[in-house]
């Protein structure tokens, strides 16, 4: 069954439905029938029997028979079917008519108005059995009045065979109806699956239309299209990525080539060599950091970075920070200040690492003379350390994207900052959720501020 | 001082043998691991840099094979792989530093000169002088020209390292790890401003210059006449 086709699976149960419904239907209809017949051969038999019983009642004594013979023929001549048997109390046989029958013992000798039934010689017979005593009666005789009733087996045989007969035919074009309905009933989904199978890569732009589709497959559809949207959203990442670090590795490139070319066309006094040189030292090391954090970021996406975990005092790693940063923010007049603390379980470099890479990034936006403020929060069962500065807010839109590889809210600041190439906060991200953490933005009115939240200890 | 180089990539080996020899270190190179344990084996090195990927011999190979002749030398991997569990198989085999590429130089040096140094116990000198400068380690007071010297515990922390290591080019990596405990490449400028800062105090209203900038690379002191 596991392996069978849906149209398989329905056209089959489709038929075993039919089947059982026929089946009970039939056997029903069978029982019935019999039920019918011995009531109506009851009822002959109870009749006829109360008939005999009222001609032999003027009789006196067995001589007698004789005399009625013509009026017990009557009443079996109206029936064809119908033998009539009167014994005397020895068992002497009075009267039999058409023929004699050997009726069991048991039957003979219980007279009571039960209806019984023997078989014999291929023939089915009914009977009932009743003793007749009349005011007039020397002794009780017995009346035995059998009814043949063969035919109505062979009715009944006939009856079942085409039955069975019926019953397979029914099967077999409900099957093939079932298969019928099913292929037009799963219509629907093969045409769903055709759109799925003629999507690819380039074409996750493309949603299966909802319309045209079934109300128990448009869950499907949905749930579908939602996973195409996802994929797109992932594809257009990563295509988006590959294009950065193209790009990203391109510029330097680009400039040690060009530089070093034109230092070569002519032949220079040594300090020209020097500063080419220098230069040249100056775009391999951002190559090598962006080459770093690109690796850095590949282990994150695989999880191959796996923290030390030790417990840590956020507030001890901002004042540590705070430490080597002051030296920036006094030249630039930023004030730094913290407050609040929390305890987390993570790897000190890597903390030490995305928190630091917040407070650059907020020095970097910080107008001079303003306050960059950190604070660390514990609430239930998080830890939440926030990076607030004032400065432009960012706009809603690039507020989720800014922790993809190399956004910048501004593409304008792109070349502007040679050693940033905007992976810090993608980094930080890759630390939180190592981390079990999350990390998100809010920014508005003159206010920005990184969250970045940790499962509490 | 005589090093062993054992790098199979001929470009990076011929500049990694002219970059040390140039420092002043008398340096061997080979190419394959069973040279590298060869040449470990017969002659007395104070250090062997390793390429863990060789052929024939890995690095690990060679490091294993050292340490079972009973040589103490010390060892400096260098790996184009950065795992965990790479490092943690090198420093369990006995090596003593890990450089993963692609590095800086100036990296390369301060790690050679570190691991050199170690070997030797280092200086007991509590007072230290150079030119007209003396710091006073234990009192951690600076005097120069018999001018006392105001410095914030960093800015002292920085000094006594370049003092320490006076005459080797320091990388900024470097000296953010030793004095502000940031060990991961930040980019930041905060270096310059501390040694712009430490310059204005010690170097600025003095002559010879003590704080000299190796474009690039880091920063070094060192006084005119040892040059």
């Amino acid at each position: 069954m596991k392996h069978l086709s849906l149209t398989a699976r329905m056209s089959l149960m489709f038929m075993l439905a039919v089947i059982a419904v026929l089946t009970v239907a039939g056997l029903s209809f069978n029982e019935l029938s019999r039920h019918h017949f011995r009531m109506l051969d009851r009822q002959t038999l109870v009749e006829k029997l109360e008939s005999t019983q009222k001609i032999m009642s003027g009789t006196r004594g067995r001589a007698d028979i004789i005399k009625v013979q013509p009026q017990l023929n009557a009443l079996l001549g109206a029936h064809e079917d119908l033998a009539a048997i009167i014994l005397a109390n020895d068992g002497t046989v009075l009267f039999a008519e058409p023929r004699p029958f050997n009726v069991p013992e048991k039957y003979r000798l219980n007279p009571d108005h039960g209806m019984w039934e023997w078989q014999e010689g291929g023939h089915m017979y009914r009977g009932m059995t009743a003793q007749v005593i009349g005011p007039d009666q020397p002794e009780p005789l017995t009346a035995v009045l059998i009814l043949d009733v063969t035919n109505h087996m062979h009715f009944f045989e006939t009856l079942l065979r085409w039955f069975w007969i019926g019953l397979i035919i029914s099967a077999l074009i409900s099957a093939a109806l079932g298969w019928i309905v099913a292929r037009s009933g799963l219509r629907p989904l093969r045409q769903v699956t055709q759109v799925a199978t003629l999507m690819s890569a380039r074409s996750l732009k493309e949603r299966i239309p909802l319309e045209p589709v079934p109300l128990e497959l448009q869950q499907l559809v949905t749930s579908f299209n939602a996973m195409l949207a996802r994929l797109d959203d992932a594809f257009v990442r990563l295509s988006n990525f590959s294009a950065d670090i193209a790009h990203e590795l391109r510029t330097p490139v680009s400039n040690l080539m060009t530089h070093t070319e034109v230092v070569l066309t002519k032949k220079r006094n040594i300090e020209a060599y020097e500063e080419n040189l220098y230069s040249n030292l100056e775009d391999l090391k951002r190559m090598s950091r962006i080459i770093d954090e690109m690796l850095f970021l590949a282990k994150s996406d695989n999880g191959l970075i796996i923290p030390e975990l030790t417990r840590i005092e956020l507030s001890e790693v901002v004042a540590k920070l705070f430490e080597y940063y002051h030296l920036l923010a006094d030249e630039c007049g930023i004030h730094l200040t913290v407050s609040g603390s929390g305890n987390v379980l993570g790897d000190k470099l890597m903390l030490d690492r995305a928190i630091s890479n917040l407070l650059s990034n907020a020095l970097r936006y910080t107008p001079e003379g303003k306050t960059i403020s950190v604070t660390i929060r514990q609430t239930g069962n998080a830890v939440t350390l926030t990076v607030e500065n004032p400065g432009e807010a960012i706009k809603p839109e690039h507020l989720g994207k800014l922790f993809d590889r190399f956004y910048r809210a501004d593409p304008a600041r792109r070349e502007g900052n040679p050693s940033n190439a905007g992976l810090g906060l993608a980094i930080t991200r890759s630390i939180a959720e190592a981390h079990q953490g999350k990390i998100w933005c809010t920014s508005a009115n003159g206010w920005t501020a990184f969250h970045l939240e940790f499962p509490a200890l | 001082m005589k090093l062993l180089v054992a790098e199979d990539e001929p470009k990076i080996g011929t500049y990694l043998q002219q970059g040390l020899t140039e420092a002043g270190f008398n340096v061997d190179r080979v190419m394959t691991g069973t040279d590298a344990l060869q040449h470990a084996l017969s002659e007395a090195y104070d250090l062997l840099i390793l390429d863990v990927m060789m052929p024939g011999l890995d690095g690990w190979d060679v490091l294993r094979m050292v340490r079972a002749a009973g040589k103490d030398v010390p060892v400096l991997f260098l790996t184009a792989r950065d795992g965990v569990e790479d490092r943690v198989k090198g420093l369990e085999l006995g090596a003593d530093d890990y450089l993963v590429k692609p590095f800086a130089f100036s990296e390369l040096l301060a790690r050679v000169r570190t691991l050199l140094r170690r070997g030797n116990s280092s200086t007991t000198q509590t007072i230290m002088k150079i030119a007209d400068l003396e710091v006073d380690l234990l009192k951690r007071r600076a005097v120069r020209s018999g001018k006392r010297i105001d410095l914030t515990a960093k800015e002292f922390s920085l000094l006594e390292l370049l003092l320490r290591r006076r005459g080797e080019v320091l990388p900024k990596s470097l000296i953010a790890s030793q004095v502000w405990d940031m060990n991961f490449d930040s980019d930041t400028n905060v270096i310059e401003v501390a040694i712009r800062r430490l310059r204005a105090k010690i170097d600025d209203d003095f002559e010879p210059k003590l704080i000299h900038t190796a474009r690039g690379m880091g920063y070094m002191l060192d006084a005119p006449e040892s040059e």
